[in-house]
């Protein structure tokens, strides 16, 4: 459907245009007899405009501007009884879109002009659809943001998902390294399969070398079954092995075997099996400082070290924060079926001077909090609570001058002591002539 | 009454068959030509020469929808006398040309 308002104090001439695009019946053509009755109609944002030159009580331009102020793409096809080529120009350097003269032809004119608007919308509906699509492609469906640092690792991720490289993701806590990992995999050509992912950290020890490589029944007491491991599970398809960091040493030592041979022996057999799993590990920690400090394999490391892929923390990601607190409203509203939810100026400033220690995991949870206690469509500043209690980290967060944090201090410490410069330069082991020249300089407010 | 002064073909090829819209155009016309009739002779009375073309102007597409025998060049030299700002000596015979079949006209097109 495409919405057309023809401006036109003709009446009759009026009639006749909208007879004529109405015989398309995707055309809902409305006529306006003024500026004003136009302008006071214009909110219901028409797809495309007919504006008579000569009005009665406005002129041309005048209403050009006052639609561009409002929708600055609309198209404007303008009709003057008089052909006057200064006038043309002028128009069309203000952004008229068509100016067609009236004469035996306009009706032709204008129908075609129509018609170059319906392809024009038809095809900035389909871009828009493509680049869409091409952003889903690339935000990896889980994976929500628009930051420089992020689109880097989407290139990499994108390489990754082409071969069958082992892949090390690092990142703190919260970055999304598992996320990353089944990007990779849904993204590859194993996507078909299941993927198999193990969390180090979550698995006693003890429990880990079944877990990973399984056990014939009846090789320990309570083994009443044979059990596949999930190097087994994950042949074919891809075995994430979280938090790799936290592998004790003895086991690396049977995972690089493992990963050497690409065999497994299931635990209490003796026979090997043969697996190929594409491997992604992921760690919060430095690997390469913990095998300085010799708590990771330095040949494990190499051999796991593959292409790394590090995830930027949360506070690194400019906007996203923005992108990221929408979406999981968004989704925590749909989840719930909660009208959606708008996040405020002040709620935004306040999430992007955050420093986010849990990274997007946690900003996920401040958001679905925020959305439980705001009353309104909007979740303002007051319903965001940081978990985090490190009082260091929010003031480090608004990285600002030395002077500025120094004189912030002194200014701390003058109030609680009544302003007594002499204390206060006692306590912050600083000279008290600093402190009144602070005070001097209008630096510091007492 | 003698000979038609209107011909419908023009508009009956622009209404494509639509019965409704041969009507509502000549109620449209019949409603508003007496009054900007009446508004560019007011301006010629006046002397407003630029004005009266204006009205002209404004007046001459329905004269060509509903081929008024004869008043298409007249109404144009009336557009283009105000225009220029140059009263022929014969306007006042003009005008009251035009006024006359123009209302000769609509009198056929209301007893259609």
């Amino acid at each position: 459907m495409l919405r057309i308002f023809v401006v036109e104090d003709n009446e009759l001439y009026a009639r006749t245009l909208q007879h004529q695009l109405s015989l398309n019946p995707e055309n809902e053509v409305s006529i306006f007899g003024s500026g004003k009755e136009f302008l006071k109609n214009l909110y219901l944002k028409p797809d495309v405009v007919s504006l008579d030159y000569r009005l009665p009580d406005m002129t041309g331009d005048e209403i050009l501007g006052k639609i561009r102020e409002q929708f600055p793409e609309l198209p404007v096809i303008i009709v003057s009884g008089q052909e006057d080529i200064g006038t043309a120009v002028n128009l069309l350097k203000e952004g008229a879109y068509d100016y067609i003269v009236k004469n035996e032809n306009t009706k032709d004119r204008i129908w075609n002009a129509v018609n170059h608007v319906r392809d024009r919308l038809r095809l900035e509906n389909e871009i828009e659809r493509l680049r869409e699509e091409v952003n889903t492609k690339y935000d990896f469906s889980n994976i929500k943001g628009n930051s420089d640092v992020l689109r880097r690792v989407f290139k990499l991720v994108e390489k990754a998902a082409q071969t069958n490289i082992v892949v090390s993701i690092t990142g703190e806590t919260g970055t999304g390294k598992e996320q990353i990992a089944k990007a990779i995999h849904y993204n590859s050509p194993m996507r078909k399969k299941a993927f198999v992912a193990v969390n180090m950290a979550a698995i006693p020890t003890e429990l880990i070398e079944s877990e990973l490589f399984g056990y014939e029944k009846g090789a320990f007491t309570g083994a009443n079954n044979r059990k596949i491991g999930r190097f087994e599970e994950a042949s074919g398809s891809t075995l994430f092995l979280d938090e790799i960091g936290e592998l004790d040493l003895h086991l690396q030592a049977k995972l690089l075997r493992v990963l050497q041979e690409k065999e497994v022996t299931r635990l209490g057999s003796n026979i090997p099996v043969k697996v190929n799993p594409r491997i992604i590990v992921a760690t919060h920690r430095n690997l390469a400082e913990e095998v300085k400090k010799g708590n990771f394999r330095e040949d494990l490391y190499f051999r796991l070290l593959g292409l790394p892929v590090e995830l930027p923390p949360l506070r690194d990601r400019g906007n996203d924060v923005i992108i990221l607190a929408k979406y999981f409203a968004d989704e925590f509203c749909k989840e719930n079926k909660l009208a959606k939810l708008q996040i405020g100026n002040a709620a935004q400033a306040k999430l992007m001077k955050y420093r986010w220690p849990g990274n997007v995991r946690e900003l996920k949870a401040v958001v679905e909090l925020a959305a439980v206690l705001c009353d309104g469509d909007e979740i303002g500043e007051e319903h965001l609570n940081f978990h985090s209690s490190d009082g260091i980290s929010d003031l480090m967060s608004e990285e600002t001058s030395l002077r500025v944090y120094t004189n912030r201090i002194i200014k701390y410490y003058l109030n609680k002591y009544d302003n007594n410069v002499i204390k206060v330069a006692e306590v912050l082991d600083i000279g008290k002539s600093t402190i009144y020249r602070l005070i001097k300089n209008k630096e510091i407010e007492i | 009454m003698s000979d038609l002064l209107y011909d419908l073909t023009q508009l009956n090829e622009l209404a494509g068959g639509s019965e409704e819209f041969v009507n509502t155009m000549i109620e449209t016309f019949l409603e508003h030509t007496p009054e900007q009739f009446e508004s560019m002779n007011q301006a010629f009375q006046e002397k407003d020469y630029k004005r009266m073309g204006d009205v002209a102007h404004k007046i001459k597409p329905s004269i060509d929808l509903f081929q008024i025998q004869g008043l298409g060049e007249l109404i144009r030299s009336v557009e283009r006398q105000g225009k220029n700002n140059e009263p022929l000596p014969d306007l006042t015979q003009q005008m009251a040309t035009i006024q006359q079949v123009l209302f000769d006209a609509m009198n056929q097109l209301k007893n259609r």
